[in-house]
């Protein structure tokens, strides 16, 4: 086996090399799993590609380094930053102004969840720091899982524009908070203004970061018409130069690209039709992070002592989700039923989980194989049945355009 | 006039297969009016159709609003109406108050409402259908039909003394038709393209088997065995089978004028419900014409003309059979109701259609010239629902 590869890579040298097939292969072989997932078993296509996924990181399919690095990495954060500015810019402000319910939803929600899985882990005799550091991962749900179910399905109406919003701000609190963990990680200090310092290192390099990143588009489409094929080549191009440019300045690259949505959503009311433009460049690049998440979790050695310990984590952060939202509910605008749902709806976890996971890994010599030990299963668990729950919730809420279509008399 | 009342039609009895009889005709209060009125919801985010219903009545039944909030066929539209109202200033406040109140619950949601006779580019086959029998019922009738059918209208009552005075009005005021569709339309765009009519609504409405102009009969004896015939067929069940231009109410004690789009203000929507009160007004008290069955010889073209063209039509008088433009008509009528709107009240709705009819602008002008200026249609409807924001 290894010298046939040794063969097909000389063999391969004067192309692209032998990586470039194999990946593009393992793509292939996601997009049509993906497609007959859904086509005759009407599940959702994430489940395909995270099939493939996880066979190919069992069957030992190596090119991705434990945490992640290089281009991997670089692919990851670029799908999470595409995911989280398109999420980011459906985020207007003047609506927490209008219900503030949301906000205390969202914090609520956050908040349980940590201390939920926090006290689950602990149970579990899961050492604080581990705890500490799987506790503000599980606070992010998945921007991107949600995102491809939503536009798998149709969907749109109150549980799926709620559970869109409070996966992004689940994904704000997250990211920042783990950019901090990770800059205390790298401190000796111990004084409360100085461990701040790298929380307000990240936020302040990430909000430049993403306040340059919407300048440059807010500039661009002043004379750029939103719905053409340039502006969306320019709208990746930038943000792959942000996510480029954010990490090695101190930032974090996902955090920035979801502030530059945010920001442009408010300096530019302007519908956003560019989404429908990003078409099958955008698609690949979110696919290929399913399949990577899938591929790096199933790699991890497989430690059936912990299962119960990811069990826990997933059954204490499950309820803590739906527990959050149903409290901050009175008031907000929508039904217990769909509170309910809108908390199920958060329960996916994928590339972001996994990018958090990586993060902490990286600066956490000793406890990182730990943190990854339970967090990947967990994070590959809830990637494909996360997906099939919020596929679920959204035909339940009666928000899914397939088979419920009609139009109206009355004029 | 519009008070709740029951279905309109009365059971013959305990038989089941006794055929539907028609609503005696409830006397009410001459030349009252009611405004109902079919709004689109819209996400804020690309400014599609959103099926926000059920949070929008939960949000509105919590607040002390005049006349009523009611769900319509697709879950991304709602209905509300006024009560009965007896001038054109008791229009504007309770459209006022219900306006406020909609876009208050509007903003708590993260959604807008917008008024226009289309939504532009919405998709209709991703339109869901309300849990409501009715509307389910409807949909499996019409099918595809139902489904081409996402279009939003306003609808003005007037309040008639008798059933014989009620058709008499319901025809003279056909003659008003291309009138009021000019007028009101805002409905250019439709699936994304420019349709080139002002009103493009009207030609979903006239895909129905019962839509067009009410049979010409002056006398209820005569419209209730038009009725007792259609029902025998089992074509017909009921009064809401007719999706005529105008159609009597029985059940209400008016006529009800179907055929404006719904404005992209609230303000013109009272102003148009003026107009009709003030028309009313003057076939009421001066009796100017008796309508006849010839008069309906150019009711079709003239309602085309006004569809398409909208200010710029042409008008056919149905008397004489002169062309004139629709636009200078309609600055005759205005003036020749004008102390009659005086008398009710509507001098402001008068003046206000007087100088944008004399301006030439209608909605779907604005509508036009909003996409010639933007380029981006979802841009259209975010600005169409700042205009409906604005307090009259």
């Amino acid at each position: 086996m290894t010298d046939l590869t040794a063969t097909w890579a000389a063999w391969l040298t004067p192309s692209a090399g032998l990586p470039t097939v194999q990946w593009s292969l393992l793509l292939a072989l996601a997009a049509a799993a993906g497609h007959l997932v859904h086509r005759y078993m009407a599940l959702p296509k994430i489940v395909g590609y995270s099939a493939i996924g996880a066979m190919a990181g069992l069957a030992g399919f190596s090119g991705v380094a434990w945490p992640l690095q290089g281009p991997v990495l670089f692919f990851v954060e670029l799908c999470v930053s595409i995911v989280l500015f398109e999420t980011g810019g459906r985020i207007a402000l003047r609506w927490f102004r209008h219900n503030p319910m949301v906000l205390l939803q969202s914090v609520l929600e956050a908040a349980l969840t940590y201390a939920a899985v926090y006290a689950a882990l602990r149970w579990f005799e899961v050492r604080p720091s581990v705890a500490d550091a799987l506790a503000l991962v599980a606070m992010a749900s998945s921007p991107a899982v949600l995102s491809r179910v939503v536009a798998d399905v149709r969907a749109a109406g109150p549980v799926t524009e709620r559970a869109l919003v409070l996966t992004t701000l689940g994904a704000f609190y997250a990211i920042a908070l783990v950019a901090a963990r990770v800059g205390m990680l790298q401190r000796e200090d111990t004084h409360w203004l100085q461990l701040l310092q790298p929380v307000g290192v990240v936020l302040g390099v990430s909000v430049l970061a993403g306040a340059g990143i919407a300048v440059v588009l807010r500039l661009a489409l002043r004379f750029m018409n939103p719905a053409s094929e340039n502006t969306s080549i320019l709208l990746l191009a930038t943000i792959a130069a942000g996510t480029a440019l954010a990490s090695p300045l101190g930032g974090s690259a996902p955090l920035s690209a979801l502030l530059a949505g945010l920001l442009l959503k408010q300096f530019h009311p302007r519908p956003w039709s560019w989404p429908r433009q990003f078409g099958t460049a955008a698609s690949l690049l979110v696919m290929l992070g399913f399949v990577v998440v899938a591929l790096v979790a199933a790699q991890q050695p497989w430690d059936p002592m912990l299962s119960t310990t990811v069990l826990a984590l997933l059954g204490a952060r499950g309820v803590a989700k739906v527990g959050g939202v149903l409290l901050g509910n009175p008031g907000s605008g929508t039904s217990w039923r769909q509170a309910l749902l809108t908390g199920v709806a958060l329960s996916p976890m994928a590339s972001l989980g996994l990018l958090l996971v990586s993060q902490l890994s990286a600066a956490a010599i000793f406890t990182g194989p730990q943190i990854a030990a339970i967090g990947l299963p967990a994070i590959l668990v809830l990637e494909g049945v996360g997906a099939i729950f919020a596929t679920y919730v959204l035909h339940r809420a009666r928000e899914s355009s397939e088979g419920t279509v009609t139009g109206g008399i009355h004029a | 006039m519009p008070e709740p009342a029951p279905p309109d039609v009365t059971p013959a009895g305990d038989d089941p297969n006794a055929l539907p009889v028609l609503e005696p005709f409830r006397a009410s209060e001459p030349l009252t009016i009611g405004v109902e009125l079919e709004l689109q919801l819209v996400n804020t985010h690309d400014y599609d159709l959103a099926p926000f219903s059920d949070e929008m009545l939960r949000l509105m039944s919590r607040i002390d609003l005049p006349g009523a909030v009611v769900p319509e066929m697709t879950s991304s539209m709602i209905e509300v109406s006024t009560g009965v109202c007896r001038s054109h200033a008791q229009v504007r406040e309770e459209l006022e108050q219900l306006r406020s109140a909609l876009v208050r619950s509007a903003d708590r949601l993260n959604i807008a409402v917008v008024g226009g006779g289309t939504h532009p580019f919405q998709q209709w086959h991703r339109q869901r259908i309300y849990d409501k029998p009715r509307f389910r019922e409807l949909s499996e009738l019409y099918g595809y039909l139902s489904k081409q059918f996402t279009v939003f209208g306003q609808h003005v009552h007037v309040g008639c003394h008798d059933a014989d005075a009620a058709l008499l009005m319901l025809h003279r005021m056909s003659r008003y038709i291309p009138h009021f569709v000019a007028l009101s339309a805002s409905s250019p765009f439709v699936q994304g393209q420019d349709t080139q009519f002002d009103s493009a609504r009207l030609n979903s409405v006239a895909a129905f088997p019962m839509s067009g102009r009410a049979p010409f009969t002056l006398s209820w004896d005569g419209f209730r065995d038009f009725f007792s015939r259609s029902t025998r067929t089992g074509v017909v069940r009921s009064m809401k089978d007719f999706y005529w231009d105008i159609r009597p109410k029985p059940e209400y004690g008016t006529i009800e004028i179907r055929v404006f789009d719904t404005p992209l203000t609230a303000s013109r929507a009272a102003a148009l419900a003026g107009f009709v009160q003030a028309l009313a007004a003057w076939l009421l008290h001066e009796q100017p014409f008796v309508p006849r069955e010839e008069d309906y010889m150019v009711y079709t073209y003239n309602r085309f003309q006004a569809c398409r063209f909208g200010l710029e039509a042409v008008y056919v008088d149905p008397v004489s059979g002169r062309h004139q433009p629709l636009r200078e008509h309609i600055l005759q009528t205005l003036a020749v109701v004008a102390p009659h709107a005086r008398d009710v009240g509507a001098s402001e709705a008068i003046e206000q259609l007087a100088e944008a009819t004399r301006a030439g602008v209608n909605d779907a002008r604005w509508l036009r010239q909003k996409q010639g200026a933007e380029r981006l249609l979802a841009e259209v409807v975010r600005q169409a629902s700042l205009r409906f924001q604005q307090a009259a």
